[in-house]
């Protein structure tokens, strides 16, 4: 279990990963679960009298469908911003966590370049970030027949399920380019998470505002724009979270070989 | 062969602040070097450039013949460290974090944990957040020293240690330096450094103002002297090079003489001498001198 800093990492994560795994697979579920009280229509009848476009904001057209009540709900708000702090937080941790209490040092001093620090961090981010969505994936398998959302297939879930992960990495990958510049914990989760809610917004009122332009720069776009639920992989968004988040990487790297750790 | 260590012109600066202001320095195979200076004098500044986790200003360091930037994993195989302030995780085991760094340096890194353990009085099984402050020094100690690095640098190693513990660990130095391994290590207190030390270098303020063998400073040092003479003298006749504080008390004289005392027993030799009592040289003070910069001997 101590063989290196990746599997040392996620031991030493292992109760707040299962705390994050449990808490966001459960909250999925929970939300699933509601589908069949509200697939008879009673949500859209409660829903008439909403502007157009805040229906469109928050994907509210078609609340009847499986498809549409996960997209617009389970997958919509809670899990992706589960998934956002969870990156914020972990990548927080990564480099800045242990710089500000002065745990780096000793790591540093030992046979581990910084590049391979970092890599192996991020690797273990990537690894949670996985197992976390995984769990979300097999809560909503495990529920799916009871909670009527049949109509999804087990392959869309996956697929909306591969993206969850990638959205997580992306802002893991942030947190950790941002605390490649500035070994502040605080600082960097709180920058991290203020992005994170205005990409959110950007992605879902861009359009109403006129700013296509900016929903694209949202990687919430490219976490459910594609429509995995009803499309299935969606190989060209989940390509450029990844790509995007190879980038904040290489970022991170660049500034944090280059600069002095602080204490 | 080269030096350990190799400072040529080793300047750092904090922004606008002082760290280190052109430090030129060798360290020598197989030596226990002495680090001393008060608070903010630079210490764990050089300390933390040896390691590549801060990059100078200018100048260069050759460590082990190596840059500790382009060859740090390769040097960090080589040495030991130990940070001012160690700190670890405090949720995990001794065992468990010793463990994991050992595997981080591979072959043989775990090789003395056992034993230095037992000679610290270490509980492997304890957890780190459990511990008391000497004690998570002692995994710091025991971290630096179980893989029996070429390089030791510890910096201010028994902040925090018991007077029992204090020795071990100066036998441990002490073993280190007869394996032929090489021992940089900073303190505060001269006391021990002067117990262990080959040499020393004294920093205040960014600047070496000392550097000399234990032995020198010694002859460099204070020493307070006591002449007792047959007949009341004057304090006037001994007011020579080297004498402070001269006081006299009818037949006793009593002062105090840095370097060469040979002013002072030239001058009581014309009298007739009765008593002479010499202490032997404090260090702590001839330190106290350059702490304050006082009138030392620039190296
Ligand atoms: N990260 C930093 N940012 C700004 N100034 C710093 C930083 N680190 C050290 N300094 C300054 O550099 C000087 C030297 O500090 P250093 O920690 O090397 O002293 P030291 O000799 O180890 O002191 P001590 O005995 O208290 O450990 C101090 O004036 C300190 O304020
Ligand atoms: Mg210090």
């Amino acid at each position: 279990m101590l063989r290196n800093v990746f599997t040392k990492t996620l031991w030493d994560a292992r109760r707040s990963l299962l705390g994050w795994m449990i808490g966001t697979a459960a909250v999925a579920m929970m939300y699933a679960s509601f589908y069949p009280q509200l697939a008879n229509g009673a949500m859209e009848e409660a829903m008439k009298s909403f502007p157009q476009s805040m229906k469109d904001a928050f994907r509210l057209n078609d609340m009847t469908s499986a498809a549409g009540y996960l997209g617009a709900n389970t997958f919509g708000i809670i899990v992706p911003l589960l998934a956002l702090f969870f990156g914020a937080s972990t990548g927080a941790r990564a480099i800045a966590g242990d710089e500000e209490s002065g745990q780096l040092d000793l790591l540093l001093a030992h046979p581990v370049s910084r590049a391979r620090l970092l890599l192996e961090r991020f690797a273990a981010l990537a690894a949670g970030s996985v197992v976390i969505s995984a769990a979300v994936l097999g809560a909503l398998l495990l529920i799916r027949p009871a909670a009527k959302l049949t109509g999804v297939s087990a392959g869309q879930l996956a697929a909306q399920c591969v993206n969850l992960a990638l959205l997580a990495v992306f802002f893991g990958a942030l947190a950790i380019c941002a605390g490649s510049a500035a070994g502040r914990r605080g600082l960097v989760f709180g920058a991290t998470a203020v992005i994170g809610v205005l990409a959110y917004a950007m992605n879902s009122f861009g359009p109403q505002l006129g700013l296509e332009w900016a929903q694209k720069l949202s990687p919430f776009y490219y976490y459910i724009g594609g429509d995995p639920l009803r499309n299935g992989f969606q190989w060209g968004d989940a390509g450029v979270l990844a790509g995007a988040s190879a980038v904040l990487v290489c970022a991170g790297l660049l500034t944090f070989t280059r600069r002095d750790i602080n204490t | 062969m080269d030096a350990a260590i190799q400072l040529t012109g080793l300047a750092k600066t904090y922004g606008r602040r002082r760290g280190l202001t052109g430090l030129t320095l060798d360290v020598h195979h197989g030596e226990i070097f002495g680090y001393l200076g008060p608070n903010g004098a630079g210490k764990s500044t050089t300390i933390r450039l040896l390691l590549d986790l801060i990059r100078p200003s200018a100048g260069t360091a050759r460590v082990l013949g190596l840059d500790p930037r382009a060859d740090a994993v390769a040097l960090h195989r080589r040495i030991g460290y130990l940070a001012g302030d160690f700190v670890v995780d405090g949720r995990q085991t001794v065992r468990e974090c010793l463990r994991f760094l050992a595997n981080l340096r591979g072959n043989g890194g775990a090789a003395r944990i056992g034993e230095l353990a037992e000679r610290l009085d270490l509980d492997l099984t304890a957890r780190i957040r459990s511990l008391s402050k000497g004690n998570r020094q002692k995994v710091g100690l025991v971290q630096a020293f179980m893989h029996s690095p070429e390089l030791l640098i510890l910096d201010e190693p028994t902040s925090g240690l018991d007077p029992l513990v204090q020795h071990t660990f100066l036998d441990l130095v002490r073993e280190a330096r007869a394996a032929g391994q090489t021992v940089f290590m900073s303190s505060h207190i001269m006391s021990e450094v002067q117990a262990v030390a080959d040499r020393v270098g004294i920093l205040r303020e960014g600047a070496l103002v000392a550097l000399d063998s234990v032995e020198a400073l010694r002859e460099r040092a204070v020493r307070k002297v006591e002449i007792t003479f047959a007949a009341p003298v004057s304090a006037e006749e001994f007011t020579v090079d080297g004498v402070s504080d001269l006081a006299v008390d009818g037949t006793v004289l009593r002062c105090r003489v840095s370097g060469s005392p040979d002013a002072l027993v030239k001058a009581a030799a014309r009298h007739t001498v009765t008593g002479l009592l010499s202490e032997e040289p404090d260090l702590e003070e001839l330190f106290l001198t350059y702490y304050e910069g006082g009138a030392g001997h620039a190296a």
